[in-house]
């Protein structure tokens, strides 16, 4: 991951299938999770203005479909409270962000984060997982 | 009575019929067991996890299906010593669920089938398995000879071996690589290797020898009519054919 970048999140506004079989399997590794939420993380070296930057980024179909994407830009580069980024050891895919919460809609703990992280989203041997600090 | 064998059938696998099909033609008693079949598995005395794309590879191939209750008659058959053969989508979810190359705890895998490389792509490509292990240190390969030559079609975007070097070396010291992908000829070298695959992988087994992971598929060169050295079509077997590694898994079942 480039730290110095310009990180944006595309989304699916359409119903994520992937973050629903990662609740449903979740579920019966153990995790006590309610919802799930998924995005992909690219990082952009350009300087550019951020107006052009979502311009050339909704314009590029290779990563960007308008009917079935969102995106977001975001703050920083460590993941959210009740989040858990999994980044690609080779960086052959981009990292996933992945959003875990409980029945009542809060981000589940760093302990819960990091055994789901460990029992279905991240495999180690290729795969890292930063898991987002509670509180932050 | 018959040993009998299950193919697994997960939501997206596609390569059942013709694995049911090439163990029957090799003399075993083969057939489908769904997912929703899953507390019928544990009557089996073998079981083989055919290709595809089971659950649709979400989050990784192989990642979900590895977690699905059909894999628990699985681990438990591996640890019982039943022979368990992956191909392709199979062999992914045996690492995913720790099977092979069985270094770590189950459910925790230890390596990856994952994105090929130079270039991220789907590949399709005939290719050549050379066994690269004695035969007898798995039990699925013990009728090949030494050095036997599998045909195959590789057909895969996630099938390049990948791990961390501390746990390649592990692999490499537990005799873990059944095959290694070869020239028709059987020289071994980087060319030969449609993927990128570590240590020129393109099959694992576990320290016990009842659990072999092979990401070609030699189902798909088993026939006179999809064998690529048969002028002639017609559907027996090829005896030079991929069939003869199921063949061989057939006398393991017989045997076990």
């Amino acid at each position: 991951m480039n730290p110095t970048g310009r990180l944006v999140e595309i989304l699916l506004k359409i119903p994520d299938n992937t973050a629903y079989t990662a609740l449903v399997a979740l579920r019966r590794l153990g995790v006590d999770v309610s919802r799930v939420e998924r995005g992909v993380l690219r990082f952009f070296d350009e300087e550019e203005p951020v107006e052009e930057l979502i311009v050339r980024i909704q314009s590029d179909e290779t990563i960007f479909n308008p009917n079935v994407h969102r995106l977001r830009l975001r703050d920083g580069a460590a993941p959210d409270s009740g989040e858990v980024w999994i980044e690609s050891l080779d960086e052959t895919v981009p990292a996933v962000a992945w959003r875990l919460f409980d029945s009542r809609e809060r981000p589940l703990s760093e302990p819960a984060l990091r055994a789901a992280a460990e029992r279905l989203l991240c495999n180690p041997s290729i795969d890292k997982a930063i898991v987002g600090s509670t509180g932050t | 009575m018959n040993r009998r064998i299950a193919v697994l059938v997960f939501p997206g696998t596609n390569s059942e019929d013709e694995t049911v099909r090439v163990l029957r033609d090799c003399g075993g008693d083969a057939e489908l067991v769904w997912w929703s079949q899953a507390q019928q598995l544990a009557q089996y005395d073998a079981y083989v996890l055919a290709g595809g794309f089971a659950h649709e590879d979400r989050i990784r191939a192989g990642a979900i299906a590895a977690h699905d209750p059909m894999m628990d008659a699985v681990i438990e058959g591996a640890a019982a010593g039943k022979p368990i053969l992956g191909v392709c989508n199979g062999a992914q979810i045996l690492l995913e669920a720790g099977l092979v190359p069985g270094t770590g705890a189950v459910g925790r895998p230890t390596a990856a089938f994952t994105k090929n490389l130079p270039a991220p792509h789907f590949v399709c490509r005939h290719v050549t398995m050379r066994l690269a292990i004695r035969p007898s240190r798995c039990a699925i390969t013990a009728a090949l000879e030494p050095g036997a030559l599998i045909p195959a079609w590789a057909a895969h975007a996630e099938g390049r071996l990948a791990a961390p070097p501390e746990a390649l070396a592990e692999v490499v010291a537990g005799d873990h690589v059944a095959f290694v992908y070869a020239h028709p000829d059987g020289r071994v070298d980087d060319h030969a290797v449609p993927n990128g695959s570590a240590l020129r992988c393109a099959g694992l087994v576990n320290l016990a020898g009842n659990v072999l992971a092979i990401m070609p598929h030699p189902e798909r060169d088993a026939w006179n009519f999809n064998h690529l050295e048969h002028s002639d079509r017609g559907d027996v077997l090829s005896p030079s054919g991929g069939a003869r590694l199921f063949r061989s898994f057939v006398e393991a079942v017989s045997s076990a």
